[in-house]
């Protein structure tokens, strides 16, 4: 009983439909997700599978059909209220009138919260950016757009960051380097994180368990842990446990293929 | 032809003006101070139009005189400076009672588009309502309002011009700044609705900023417009000392350069409010796309 309460995201018989009258999609059912504090968790799956849906879903962003999210035990609004999660989508939406220093300062300016300068240089440290704190957003690469982004989801201390498809813009070499850099800071500040990608390596590499999904209706058709050891290295991609994993992870995705067509 | 170079020499104080204007709020970085460099490249950028201008004030000068066109149809430039520097106190005079008007106009109809446009944002209702009309009404020539503007507001009253020009300018303001503030991207809405902002935040943080563009860009149109529209207003009566009598009177007595001589005040009064609303526009968005240089990390 008390077991549940701790949980970050507890998800039980989630269903959503769009579309009202006979014009409906149902782009999930059935979804029964827990996720426990420190998690890195990855939703994967063709697009259709309601991935990005199931994120929204715990960020508040929409709500639920059927079924229930708690958020730290509370509702995912109220939660939001309470400023537990940070968010990061594919586009970095960076204000362009804003320095990069001012667009992380952005949250903490609508929350009302104090010391938005110095919490502002902590998180820009953090991101490895402190030296482009004046520049303007479209002054930068779309990596270091993207890692502002994540210095500005984390500058009111929320407990879960919700990441949705955040690196899918960028090229693979700069993806890769930004999934080291996701790993730092998931390692520095302990976060829980829930990362929508259709990325399998990336899923793999970055997280402690891959959610893996299918589509018509959306639904949760496989859960693969990965236990590879902690902090994951270049030298983690070319480990025979990582390809392992991998396999299993696109075999569950096959499986459900054959539903796909 | 030393008459004809002397024109153009004359003419050239009004070139170099001109190009200063384009050229200095063309392609800088925002704040930067001008180096030497940039400075040339400034420079060299501005020689296409001053080349352009002098080129057609030249042509200009030399059919008039080769064709031998009367004035009343086409007066040589160098008699248009003539005039114009002749009857400076008077046109000037003139000009001043008219940019008074156009000022006026072009602020009023300022205020209350900027207001109907947030207006539109805070009701639903009255955005769908309003709106059809209001572009509607922005391609009817609303310039022929002039003579009940006359009527409403006395004709010898310059508020009668002022009125017109608050109309004119208006309708562009109010659409373009309604535009920029509802169309803003559903990505930046969505980002501050994460962080429960209150509508007034992001009416504040992200409609205001989006809107300044749009309304810089209706702004370039409706500075030109109040300067054409005070003038319009003036030929339909009157007080006899504004630009628009001014050249009625002067055409009526067959006087055409003192005539043009007034056109050539009323554009540089257009030009320079243009080129005014430049600068402001420049200090008040140091981020915009056409203000940013190739400066990339």
């Amino acid at each position: 009983m008390s077991e549940g309460s701790e949980l970050v995201v507890d998800a039980k018989g989630v269903g959503k439909v769009f579309g009202v009258g006979d014009v409906t999609v149902e782009a999930l059912r059935g979804i029964d997700l827990a996720i426990g504090p420190g998690e890195f968790i990855s939703l994967i799956g063709p697009s259709g599978c309601g991935k990005s849906t199931l994120l929204r879903l715990v960020g508040d962003l929409l709500t639920p059909t059927s079924g229930s999210v708690r958020i730290n035990g509370k509702t995912p609004h109220q939660a939001r209220r309470d400023r537990d999660y940070g968010m990061v989508f594919q586009k970095a939406t960076l204000l362009d009138w804003r320095t990069v220093r001012r667009n992380v300062e952005l949250p903490l300016e609508i929350m009302h919260i104090d010391q938005r300068r110095s919490r502002a240089a902590e998180m820009l440290d953090l991101v490895q950016l402190s030296e482009f704190a004046e520049r303007y957003p479209w002054q930068l690469s779309g990596g270091m757009q993207q890692r502002v982004a994540i210095a500005r989801a984390l500058a009111f201390r929320p407990s879960l960051l919700l990441m949705d498809e955040p690196f899918g813009a960028l090229d693979e070499m700069t993806r890769e380097a930004m999934q080291q850099e996701v790993l730092r800071i998931y390692g520095e500040t302990g976060i829980t994180v829930v990362f929508v990608t259709h990325s399998i390596p990336e899923a793999v590499f970055l997280s402690s368990r891959v959610v893996v999904m299918s589509p018509r209706p959306g639904r949760i058709s496989a859960v693969v842990p990965v236990d590879l050891p902690r902090p994951r290295t270049e030298d983690t991609r070319e480990s025979q446990g990582y390809f392992d994993i991998i396999t299993q992870v696109r075999e569950a995705l096959r499986s459900q293929e054959r539903w796909v067509r | 032809m030393s008459h004809h170079d002397d024109a153009e020499r004359d003419l050239g104080i009004l070139e170099t003006h001109d190009s200063d204007v384009l050229a200095a709020f063309e392609g800088d970085l925002p704040g930067g101070v001008p180096t030497s460099a940039r400075l040339l490249r400034r420079l060299r950028r501005a020689v296409p139009a001053a080349v352009a201008f002098a080129a057609v004030i030249g042509a200009w000068e030399a059919l008039t005189r080769a064709l031998d066109v009367q004035s009343f149809i086409l007066p040589r430039p160098s008699l248009i400076v003539e005039r114009f520097i002749a009857t400076s106190g008077e046109i000037w005079g003139a000009g001043w009672n008219t940019l008074v008007e156009a000022l006026g106009g072009l602020v009023a109809g300022i205020v209350l588009g900027v207001g109907v446009a947030l207006a539109t944002v805070r009701w639903v209702g009255l955005r769908d309502g309003v709106m059809p009309f209001a572009v509607a009404a922005n391609s009817v020539p609303i310039i022929a309002l002039a003579p009940i503007m006359n009527a409403w507001f006395s004709i010898t009253s310059p508020v009668s011009k002022m009125a017109v020009v608050a109309v004119v300018v208006f309708f562009p303001v109010m659409i373009n700044t309604a535009r920029g503030l509802v169309e803003v991207d559903a990505a930046e809405t969505e980002l501050l609705h994460s962080y429960g902002a209150s509508p007034r935040q992001v009416l504040r943080q992200v409609r205001v900023p989006h809107a300044f563009p749009y309304f810089f860009s209706a702004l370039k149109v409706a500075s030109a417009l109040s300067i054409i529209a005070a003038i319009v207003a003036e030929y339909f009566g009157g007080p006899q000392d504004v630009l628009g009598q001014y050249i009625v009177a002067k055409a009526n007595l067959f006087v055409y350069p003192d005539a043009w001589a007034a056109i050539l005040v009323a554009s540089i009064m257009g030009t320079t409010l243009y080129g005014l609303v430049l600068i402001v526009e420049r200090l008040l968005m140091p981020w915009h796309v056409s203000l940013r240089g190739g400066d990339e990390p």
